[in-house]
């Protein structure tokens, strides 16, 4: 019985074309590539912290790859990207160039930029993808990842612009730009913070305020200069600390992750919270965790936005299932499945007019979440993200001028 | 059959540790770097928050084992008479020990948080009119949610170990010292202390350096800064900069170090002491 048992394990395993060798998959066609793909299992290592977006993934997308290509999808929760960039870096010191633990991952800025750094992605397979034609790599903000070119080392997945929240029953008519908001906050003991960086969402809140002592973020594009950085800093620090004992607690502490905020925000102790996804509020006002009177906006200064992507790293033992997965994520129905309020709410990372007509109407029939601040409205002042040398360098700053 | 103990200590434990001393040395071949230095360690001993890190840490560490240690022997104690409802008490008493402490922190979190059960009650019973009225128990400079998660998780531990302990201890030394004219507290301070001595201090040993080297709990509730020690060795181990892991390497090996230093001087104190007072 045990015997069997093992020889029908050996077998089901080897069914499974090891696609470790990256090289000789580029040079097949991709209907070669779908059938090395079939049997697998795919390891997506992702951020597991919204059930929404679990159940997206579990749910719809396992399915379709199980119907359409028989391959197995698993999920594997994680809170930071950064676990598992720490992972395959670890992987590549033992020595483990094709039998990677990991298959996919939810990527983006400084850790894409981490991964890349330590020649970590698998590259320059993106142009196989027959849904790639969907992604507009004109765009500057696809192509690239918080400045860094993407290069075909990973697949957008989603766009996404940060937005505050606020009670409109409490709050109705709330600051619209950020010198506004200082002001509100001074106005206001005790009714504002942010999360501490390098906590992902209260360091893009640091930049906002970064962006607005530069006068805007033209002078800060490009590479990390330090002159620049050091004026623009100076000014960043004086703002925070001017406004730190009018904050939560009298600034002597500050939430340290972003669901803390959340929490707080909730409670009622905070008349604010943001976040890079605004989808997140309509989802929480569903749950019943905010109340229905939530609404949330963008600045007039502009809020900041950027990709987010799936990557596959270099010693993958999957990469021809991992690029199948990438594709289904990127079809117009994925995209369209994912936009749905009810499910997530998540921008396309795909230009909606390359697809097909069902999907065109599909996106046209979407009735926004009232909580939920919509993307086009949004996008009227749209920032862009800064390169990772700036964001260390915003943070480390942050954490001795500041939250110290 | 002391093999695979080994092989868990020797091939896990040591292994993990050999690596991390490498790392921590500034030798990461997959990173470019191939010579050793002890940068790693000079920046992290001069970090401008190192030393109220440290602090934080042995304040931590300090007070649940103090606390914890004082608790578990006044309930060992309760708990060897005989009286009604013992069992059940014992059963209570224990329950927690499969509780995981992450588990616990955010229990206390519901329960003592500015926004928790007790501000609740304390908001319906008119004693506060806002969330920020009721004293701020975590994400506090004293880390007093931090340490009550510890007492609560410890108690039972040391709990046990001296319940196993008193079993052992036969009541005649006691009953003679009884009958030699000593006190109730008198009894305890030369008698049973003395002889819990050894378990006490193995117990508590257990309970200071998971307290001074454990992140998870000061992570949940934990003020942003200063950091406890782990937390900012786990911080820079997931730096947005490959180039600073060493230092997160360097920190943890100085975390075990300053622990293992502390253990040691520990034992020396503690069990010279108690055994020389058993004597």
């Amino acid at each position: 019985m045990l015997r069997s048992l093992v020889v029908f394990l050996l077998l089901t395993t080897a069914a499974a074309a090891d696609t470790a060798d990256g090289e000789a998959l580029k040079a097949m066609t991709w209907d070669e590539i779908v059938e090395q793909a079939r049997g697998g299992t795919v390891n997506w290592f992702m951020w597991g912290g919204a059930d929404n977006i679990n159940a997206y993934v579990s749910d719809y997308v396992a399915a379709v790859l199980k119907r359409d290509h028989d391959i197995t999808l698993n999920r594997v929760p994680i809170t930071d990207a950064a676990e598992v960039v720490n992972l395959v870096l670890t992987e590549k010191e033992a020595g483990i160039t094709d039998s990677g633990s990991v298959d996919l991952i939810w990527i983006n800025g400084e850790n894409f930029r981490s991964m890349k750094q330590a020649d970590l992605a698998f590259c320059g397979y993106t142009d196989l993808l027959p849904n790639n034609a969907l992604v507009n790599w004109d765009n500057p903000a696809i192509a690239n990842d918080f400045g860094v070119p993407v290069d075909g080392c990973e697949v957008p997945w989603n766009t996404v612009q940060f937005a505050f929240a606020h009670d409109s029953a409490t709050l109705p008519d709330p600051p619209q730009d950020m010198a506004a908001l200082i002001d509100w906050i001074k106005a206001n003991p005790g009714r504002f913070t942010y999360p501490a960086p390098p906590d992902f969402t209260g360091s893009v809140f640091v930049r906002h305020v970064f962006y607005h002592a530069a006068g805007g973020p033209d002078a800060l594009l490009g590479p990390f200069d330090q002159a620049t950085f050091d004026v623009v800093a100076a000014r960043t620090w004086a703002i925070l600390n001017e406004i730190e004992p009018f904050l939560w607690r009298g600034g002597a502490t500050y939430p340290t992750t972003i669901t803390q905020l959340n929490e707080l925000f909730a409670n009622g102790e905070v008349a604010f919270t943001f976040n890079y996804d605004p989808a997140q509020f309509g989802i929480a006002v569903q749950a019943g965790i905010y109340p229905d009177t939530v609404r949330s906006f963008g600045l007039t200064d502009g809020t900041i936005g950027n990709t987010n992507y799936t990557l596959i790293p270099f010693n993958s033992p999957n990469k021809a299932a991992a690029m199948v997965v990438q594709n289904v994520l990127l079809s117009g129905e994925a995209q369209l499945e994912k936009a749905r309020t009810e499910v997530w709410g998540a921008a396309p990372a795909i230009e909606i007019t390359r697809t097909t007509p069902e999907v065109q109407a599909g996106f046209a029939a979407i009735k926004g979440h009232p909580s939920v601040v919509p993307s086009e409205e949004l996008a009227r002042a749209a920032l862009p993200e800064l390169q990772a040398d700036w964001l260390v360098a915003i943070e480390e700053g942050w954490k001795a001028n500041v939250g110290n | 059959m002391l093999a695979p103990a080994l092989l868990v200590l020797g091939g896990l434990f040591l292994t993990g540790l050999g690596l991390s001393l490498l790392r921590s040395f500034r030798y990461i071949p997959a990173l470019g770097l191939t010579d050793p230095d002890l940068g790693a360690y000079a920046a992290v001993l001069t970090a401008p928050g190192f030393l109220t890190s440290l602090g934080l840490s042995l304040w931590i560490a300090t007070a649940s084992t103090l606390i914890a240690s004082t608790l578990a022997l006044g309930a060992a104690l309760l708990l060897r008479q005989t009286f009604t409802g013992r069992a059940i008490i014992s059963f209570l008493f224990q329950i927690n020990l499969t509780i995981p402490h992450v588990v616990g922190a955010v229990g206390i979190l519901y329960l003592v948080s500015q926004s928790g059960s007790f501000a609740r009650l304390a908001h319906a019973g008119g004693l506060i009119g806002a969330p920020s009225e009721f004293p701020p128990l975590t994400h506090d400079p004293f880390a007093i949610g931090i340490i009550l998660t510890y007492v609560w998780k410890e108690v039972p531990f040391i709990g046990l170990i001296l319940l196993a302990s008193l079993q052992s201890i036969r009541p005649e030394h006691e009953a003679a010292a009884r009958s030699l004219g000593a006190n109730r507290w008198q009894v305890f301070r030369h008698v049973l202390l003395p002889l819990l001595m050894p378990a006490l201090a193995a117990a508590s040993a257990l309970v200071f350096a998971f307290a001074f080297g454990a992140y998870e709990i000061p992570l949940i509730l934990g003020a942003h800064a200063p950091e406890a020690l782990p937390v900012a060795a786990w911080r820079s181990f997931t730096a947005i900069d490959l180039a600073t892991r060493p230092q997160a390497h360097a920190m943890a090996i100085v975390i075990a170090l300053i622990g293992a230093v502390l253990l040691a001087l520990y034992a020396r104190v503690a069990l010279r002491k108690g055994g020389r007072d058993a004597v």
